[in-house]
């Protein structure tokens, strides 16, 4: 049989124009007997890691990397990268193409190509012309001996006609002539996917693609001996010949730190030996305790082993950078909490905390690279990303990427629409996927939707969809993992615009950079962070301490006691509902057991049955017993249960004896098994292994299900550790410092579970005072003011008040007398305030010290002239209406509209004789009603959270005036109610109470919509999916 | 020169409401004033009183229009009406039954949709609302002489003088109501002595009659700011001042108000409290175009008939032309005395307003009617106008050869001759389909462009066309002129297909595997075929069933 090499295929990251994973390409090829396969997307290599990886692992023999190019002007050609100078080459012209253009789109004129890209290979793909302009000619002298022209042949009838003219073009120009597929897809059954994207790449439905269409599925990976009849045999011969010449795999990639962060003279692993002593006598400066050098010494000699430096170099300098300009930042990740990092300063938990072995984290046999995330302040991360890009400039540094891959949602949405379903009809269907529904989409929702699933449109509209998901459909950039390298990074990956301007991200994402075993580090925002600091700086202009992270009293039991109590609201991680009612149950007291708090309560310990174990075996109902001694030392500090990514791998090595290598792509398995499927190769090996090693099969079975629950969610001990010391800090700062910590927290909104009106309500229920909104008090931002007998009152920022930009607040607080303004109008010439500004002041009763009651001010505002460069001053004699005060409940309705809460009453106080006539009680009498006991209760819905792993329950959380009611209710209920569980503000429910270790649910029985009580209050739920 | 800080009271007397405040001496300040009548008097007594003459006014305001006017027009019951404000499709009204069901004006789309799967929306249709509105006005103008249309949704009926003909305010208001019901159409109806007045009365949905104009203040008072459809921030603003009702509105200082509310809207009040007359403007029906000419005697010379209809067309050319309007159609009816009437339709290709053009139609027509008896009236209506589209002329550059009838008269003329439905043009389409590669064009498409065209995207502009053809090569492919119908199926001898002797397959195969979309996906490989008596023919191989011969065209 011929052999054949395909030199010209697209995979599906030319986005909707290639119709199949680059993988399929790869192993189709494979199976088909090719010597080799070229994957030339067009000005793009976003999918050749993952056709090299499956290259790897198959049984392809050769895989080439290439692009294809439509320059303007000038002709089509595939690049081929001969040797590595050729991918270098490559890449930049990828780049230089890319970064002409805006997102998603590049430009490449001949003039680009001036250099004659040498060791590349190109093929000239004719159009259908099928003759070379005259314009063209210079082809052929810039690329001489390394240009073929490809023949590509379709069944299309003009086959004999493309051949005869291109034979005789060939010898005219002196161009040998190859056989070159145009490969769209790996089998022919791709045909109408293929026809499907082409029609949503030109917006259009496939009735009206018309030649935008190919005619027929032609362009698919054909088996060798059709080819043979296709093409003349001298054209495939040359195919192979070309394949030959060409010698560059991607594992010849070589990744190099930066090298600047070492001085002159010193090498890296004794400048990073000397940062870490540094670091040390400032950790401890009364003396350095033996246990830490010894562990510092054994790390570094790590560190060392695997040629690690730069990289841990890499990141203290962007801490320091951080550190430097006050911008508080955490590290995470699998090597930032390693004694060294606690002494650069990376992390700051304290290894003797922990007593954490950092090989747990850095394995000498897995060749992993070191991972380390740091988090820093949300609002200042875009200063820490700048200071990357002026260190090592654009040449050096970029964003990964991140692939935005078609959902069922989506997929549904655009397959519709080229299909000619009106947009109603599709988005009926899309809405009918409601998030619960995970990746398939279900007959069942069609028929819901009101359209018959086996119909022959839906039948191709579902065969279609299913085809679609998972399909790559654009680049985008990942949240924060920047790539930095020392040569230019445009030479190991093309670089391309992302959306913001003044981004750039690679073509790779994550994955891709771990296959290739590039480094990157994540610069990521946190929240927290920005909050946590403006509590200390809060603190500090108080007149307290000068708080850090590091120096916040540590193991403070009356901390404990308030989370044992699950009085959590705001902290970081443990405030969700879920953390809230396991923390009575939990009951952590110590630092450690808050890592396992925040990484046991999370979708995939739940999903594996893991949390009921521990708690019974926690307090003690449960007999802890360990199969054998290697896997007491893996799971005894979490009492046998696996809860950590870690102890997973761990154990598939010490129990079912996987080399650390095997263990590590079990872990990265296990993050995409959910998507790509195929733990089943593990399965076996794992279960034998146990098996072999003298476990139970029950016992082996058991891992097995707890590590496909773990999923996408595993979590590992790094991060927890990382996390839990800002559980802890902010746990404290809302245990001794509460003003302080919601004060930071509202004027770093929007963040965390909770509004600002649940937390300042929390907040005076802990006895602190809450102070309104006002002209002559606020600034923009919420401070502190000192109540009379010394403590610390929260006074609301001028940033609370809806319709108020910041600009007018920072002008008005800077134009302010000290005394005070004495009137509207002077406050309005001062500030410079337009109207509608001040009546947004007006409508949050700022303005209450100058003029009243709400009404008066707003009609005040309304007759306030705007001054004009001539007339700067009106002090208008003006008759003053009567006009009535506002209710209680007008105020509290205006309250909440201008200021998303109230400092008065809450709502439910004027409407609890209403319902208590109802027959509804408060929250304060649930504590009293024995569980199983019915009720009807009432109340603000203030969130609705369906997670993906509660099948099918939706948690409602109800607001009083006492407190929360949290709701349970089982998807029959949902379902018979759910126009009022999507609709009501004010839910009253009939339901069970549930008493469990100290935390109280209600189980909903039925749900009423009582929100016309409320008149036109508007309270928003938060909605988390 | 003015220097404002000092000079409070010259500001005031340049402000806008001058005219207003000049009159009156300052006012105490905690004084309640000027709107009420009794306060009133400055401003009051300086206006014309409420109309000499009494009116009356009934006003029909239609809330639930929007969707009336879908469900008169709908073949499907429409549940719900929505309508897009910036790119949020919200619902604006549903039917009770949907209503029942949780979908709720200001509900959007999607969470309508999650909440009745099968609901039927439909988009909100301005221009039929306005169109239903019209014909209801011409339906009211049975009642009253004077009809004002208040869009979008208010007719406004003047019905002073019909009161006793119809029996008086509840009969009418009463037969109106019902008329209107078995329309289709609910509305809430009231009345009052100004126009304004019954608007923000029936916007209210109150049922009051209010026929004396002393009555009006008093009861005006109660109705709620949100009637008098203020803009939203209007209302928002009174709102946040605690005004709730015009009486509220009324007790505020009348300089004060205008400064924050516009002057226009005092005077609205004054309009609708008829301290300021409110004149209107009658609703008059649409012109269209329709002329008589009534013989002296039964005339049967056609000549005679021609000219007489060169004198109607030369009238309707004179009123297209003071409108700006040409025509596509027209209707030419000739009465007999004792015959039924002969109608004589023409139509044009393009919308027409020259005579000449139209008179060379008629003559074509008129040869191959045979009149059944002689004339004794003619009618001219002439179609819809439309606007006129002019067109540029040519400059006669030598060698450019005669300009020639243009090709949409010589379509005309054939069409009068043969008839409309016998005239046909030919387009291409870009399919790769054979079957589907190209259609008949109607010549003379005369209504007006339809939205749901069945293949409007196949109206391919035919440069873009050509270029679509040049780049996907199929300008180089053969294709027979003559193709059938259906492809025929072929006989086989030794596995090779026969038509009149065995085939000899010359070029191909040409692979067409296209159309899955839709339920007339083929699979074929084309190839083109010699026969032994020399014929070429364009035969496929089915690729789907049993890998059957066609025959599918000749080349001659």
């Amino acid at each position: 049989m011929v052999a054949y090499a395909e030199l010209h295929a697209l995979s599906n990251f030319t986005f909707l124009k290639g119709a199949s994973h680059p993988e399929e390409l790869v192993e189709t090829a494979a199976g088909l007997g090719y010597e080799a396969l070229a994957v030339t997307d067009e000005c793009s290599v976003s999918g050749i890691v993952r056709a090299h990886s499956a290259a790897k692992h198959g049984r392809l023999g050769k895989l080439i990397v290439g692009a294809e190019f439509q320059l303007q002007n000038g002709p089509k050609l595939v690049v081929l990268a001969q040797n590595h100078r050729g991918y270098a080459r490559l890449c930049r012209l990828i780049t230089s193409g890319r970064r002409a253009a805006g997102k998603g789109s590049y430009r490449l004129v001949p003039d680009d190509l001036a250099d004659g890209l040498p060791d590349c290979l190109l093929l000239w793909v004719p159009d259908n012309r099928l003759t070379l302009d005259t314009n063209d000619y210079w082809i052929r002298e810039a690329f001489a001996t390394r240009l073929w022209i490809a023949v590509e042949l379709h069944a299309d009838g003009l086959e004999k006609l493309r051949l005869e003219r291109l034979a005789v073009l060939g010898r005219q120009l002196g161009l040998p002539l190859v056989a070159a597929g145009d490969v769209h897809m790996h089998v022919r059954a791709r045909r109408a996917l293929q026809d499907t994207l082409t029609a949503i790449r030109e917006g259009l439905t496939l009735e009206r693609a018309g030649f935008a269409l190919y005619p027929n599925g032609e362009r698919y990976l054909r088996p060798r001996t059709q080819l043979a009849r296709v093409y003349p045999r001298a054209l495939l011969d040359e195919s192979v010949c070309i394949a030959a010449a060409i010698d560059f795999s991607l594992d010849e990639i070589r990744y190099e730190y930066p090298r600047e962060l070492v001085p002159h003279g010193a090498t890296p692993a004794g400048y990073l030996r000397s940062l870490a002593e540094e670091g040390m006598r400032r950790r401890w400066p009364a003396g350095v305790p033996r246990k830490v050098t010894d562990l510092v010494e054994h790390e570094l000699e790590l560190i060392a082993d695997l040629g690690y430096e730069s990289y841990f170099l890499t990141v203290h300098d962007i801490v320091s950078y951080a550190r430097s300009q006050g911008i508080l930042c955490q590290g995470r990740g699998s090597a930032a909490n390693s004694a060294v990092c606690f002494c650069l300063g990376i992390t700051e938990v304290d290894p003797e905390r922990m007593a954490m072995l950092v090989e747990r984290f850095i394995s000498r046999e897995r060749n992993e690279p070191p991972d380390i995330d740091v988090d820093f302040e949300h609002e200042r991360r875009e200063e820490v990303i700048q200071y990357i890009y002026r260190k090592y400039g654009r040449e050096r540094a970029a964003l990964a990427a991140t692939v935005i891959c078609y959902r069922p949602r989506s997929a549904l949405r655009d397959v519709g629409k080229v299909l000619g379903l009106s947009g109603l009809q599709v988005e009926r269907l899309a809405r009918s996927m409601q998030w619960w529904d995970g990746q398939q989409v279900d007959d069942s929702r069609v028929r819901e939707a009101g359209l018959d699933p086996d119909s022959p449109v839906m039948q191709r509209l579902l065969w279609l969809t299913r085809q679609l998901i998972g399909f790559p459909r654009h680049l985008s950039q990942h949240v924060g993992g920047f790539v930095i390298s020392n040569g230019p990074l445009a030479e190991l990956v093309p670089v391309e615009n992302a959306a913001m301007a003044e981004r750039t991200v690679i073509q790779w994402e994550k994955d891709d950079l771990e296959e290739l075993g590039l480094l990157k580090v994540d610069v990521l925002g946190l929240g927290m962070l920005t909050a946590i600091r403006r509590s200390f700086d809060l603190i500090r202009a108080f007149g307290g301490r000068d708080y850090t992270l590091a120096n916040v009293p540590a193991e403070d039991p009356v901390v404990y006691d308030m989370i044992c109590r699950g009085d959590t609201m705001g902290v970081f991680q443990i405030e969700s509902r879920a953390q809230m009612a396991m923390l009575p149950r939990l009951r952590p007291r110590c630092y450690y057991d808050l890592v396992i708090e925040v990484a046991i309560i999370r979708p995939g310990p739940i999903q594996g049955d893991m949390v009921h174990p521990y708690l019974r075996r926690r307090n003690g109902e449960e007999k802890v017993e360990y199969p054998s001694d290697e896997v007491r030392e893996v799971l005894s500090r979490t009492l046998g249960v696996p809860i950590f990514q870690e102890q997973v791998m761990q154990l598939a090595v010490v129990a079912a004896g996987f080399t650390p290598g095997e263990a590590d792509r079990l872990r990265r398995a296990m993050a995409a098994w959910k998507r790509r499927g195929g733990l089943g190769p593990f399965e076996d090996k794992l279960i034998a292994g146990m098996r072999a090693r003298g476990y139970e099969e029950s016992f082996a079975r058991q891992i097995f299900q707890q590590i496909l629950g773990f999923g996408e969610y595993g979590f590992p001990e790094s991060h927890s550790a990382s996390f839990a010391l800002l559980v802890y800090v902010s746990c404290w700062l809302k245990c001794h410092e509460p003003a302080a910590f919601v004060c930071a927290l509202l004027n770093s909104q929007p963040m965390g579970f909770y509004s600002a009106s649940q937390l300042t309500q929390d907040l005076r229920r802990h006895g602190v005072e809450v102070r309104p909104v006002d002209v002559n008090r606020s600034a923009w931002d919420a401070s502190l003011e000192r109540t009379a007998n010394g403590s610390a009152a929260l006074r609301l920022g001028l940033r609370q008040v809806k319709g108020l930009s910041a600009d007018g607040a920072r002008r008005l607080a800077v134009q302010r007398p000290a005394a005070g303004f004495r009137s509207v109008q002077q406050l309005a010439e001062r500030s410079g305030l337009h109207r509608g500004e001040l009546g947004a002041l007006a409508a949050a009763g700022a303005l209450a010290s100058l003029d009243g009651h709400r009404h008066r001010a707003r009609w005040t505002v309304a007759g306030i002239e705007t001054p004009t460069p001539l007339i700067t001053s009106f002090d208008r004699f003006e008759a003053s209406p009567m006009l009535r005060r506002p209710s209680e409940g007008q105020d509290i309705v205006a309250d909440y509209r201008s200021t998303g809460l109230s400092l008065g009453r809450h709502p439910l106080a004027l409407l609890r004789e209403q319902l208590l006539r109802r027959g509804y009680r408060s929250s304060q009498d649930l504590p009293r009603l024995a569980s199983g006991r019915h009720l009807r209760v009432a109340g603000l819905v203030i969130t609705r959270q369906r997670p993906g792993t509660a099948s099918g329950v939706t948690f409602v959380t109800l607001e009083d005036e006492f407190g929360h009611v949290n709701l349970v209710v089982w998807k029959r209920i949902a379902e018979r109610d759910r126009q009022v569980l999507l609709n009501a503000r004010l839910m009253g429910v009939d339901g069970e109470v549930q008493t469990e270790g100290g935390v109280i649910h209600v189980i909903a029985r039925r749900l009423r919509d009582h929100s016309t009580l409320l008149g036109e209050l508007q309270v928003r739920s938060r909605d988390f999916h | 020169m003015v220097t404002p800080a000092k000079t409070p009271a010259s500001l005031r007397d340049a402000g806008p409401t001058s005219a207003v405040t000049r009159r009156r001496k300052p006012p105490p300040a905690q004084q309640s004033l000027a709107l009420t009548p009794a306060a009133g008097t400055a401003p009051a007594a300086g206006l014309p009183r409420a109309a000499a003459t009494r009116q009356l006014w009934l006003c029909l305001y239609l809330p639930g229009l929007p969707l009336a006017a879908l469900q008169c027009a709908a073949a499907e019951p429409v549940d719900a009406v929505f309508d897009e404000q910036q790119g949020l499709r919200r619902i604006l009204l549903a039917t009770p039954a949907a209503a029942a069901a949780g979908v709720h004006p200001g509900l959007s789309v999607n969470a309508a949709l999650a909440l009745v799967p099968g609901l039927q929306l439909a988009a909100r249709c301005p221009a039929r609302e306005q169109r239903s509105l019209q014909r209801l006005a011409g339906w009211a103008e049975r009642y009253t002489s004077f009809v004002v249309v208040e869009p979008p949704a208010t007719l406004l009926l003047e019905i002073a003088a019909s009161l006793r003909l119809f029996g008086g305010l509840q009969a009418l208001r009463r037969q109106l109501l019902r008329e209107l019901d078995s329309q289709g159409f609910a509305a809430q109806a009231a009345i009052a002595p100004t126009p304004l007045a019954a608007t923000w009365l029936a916007r209210a949905g109150q049922r009051r009659c209010i026929v004396r104009p002393d009555r009006l203040s008093g009861t005006l008072s109660t109705l709620p700011v949100a009637c008098l459809d203020w803009p939203a921030a209007v209302t928002d603003a009174l709102y946040g001042m605690g005004i709730r009702c015009i009486g509220d509105c009324l007790r505020l200082p009348r300089a004060g108000f205008a400064r924050r509310f516009g002057a226009a809207r005092l005077l609205q009040l004054d309009r609708a409290l008829g301290r300021l007359p409110d004149p209107r403007d009658k609703y008059s029906l649409a012109e269209r175009f329709c002329a008589d000419r009534d013989l002296d005697e039964e005339q049967a010379d056609s000549e005679l008939l021609l000219r007489l209809c060169e004198q109607l067309l030369l009238q309707l050319e004179r009123f297209l032309l003071a409108r700006q309007l040409a025509v596509q159609r027209l209707q030419f009816v000739f009465y007999h005395l004792q015959e039924p009437a002969t109608s004589l339709a023409l139509g044009s290709a393009r919308a027409e307003r020259s005579m000449a053009q139209w008179l060379e139609l008629l003559k074509i027509r008129f040869e191959r009617v045979a009149l059944p008896a002689p004339v004794i009236s003619i009618r001219l209506r002439a179609g819809r106008g439309q606007p006129l589209t002019a067109t540029s002329g040519r400059l006669g550059f030598a060698g450019e050869g005669r300009p020639g009838v243009p090709i949409a008269h010589l379509v005309e003329r054939l069409a009068a001759r043969v008839g409309e439905r016998a005239v046909h043009g030919v387009a291409t389409v870009a399919e790769h389909r054979p079957d589907y590669a190209w259609r008949l064009r109607r010549a003379c498409d005369d209504t007006p462009r339809c939205r749901t065209e069945p293949h409007p995207g196949h109206a391919h502009r035919a440069p873009q066309l050509l270029a679509d053809m040049r780049r996907t090569g199929s300008l180089l492919l053969q294709r027979p002129l003559w193709m059938l119908d259906a492809p025929a199926p072929l006989a086989c001898r030794d596995g090779r297909p026969c038509y009149e002797g065995a085939l000899e397959l010359r070029s191909g195969p040409e692979r067409i595997e296209t159309g899955w979309w839709d339920e007339a996906g083929i699979a074929r490989d084309y190839y083109v075929a010699l026969n032994p008596a020399g014929v070429h023919l364009w035969v496929f191989r089915d690729r789907t069933g049993d890998g059957g011969w066609y025959l599918h065209g000749i080349f001659g």
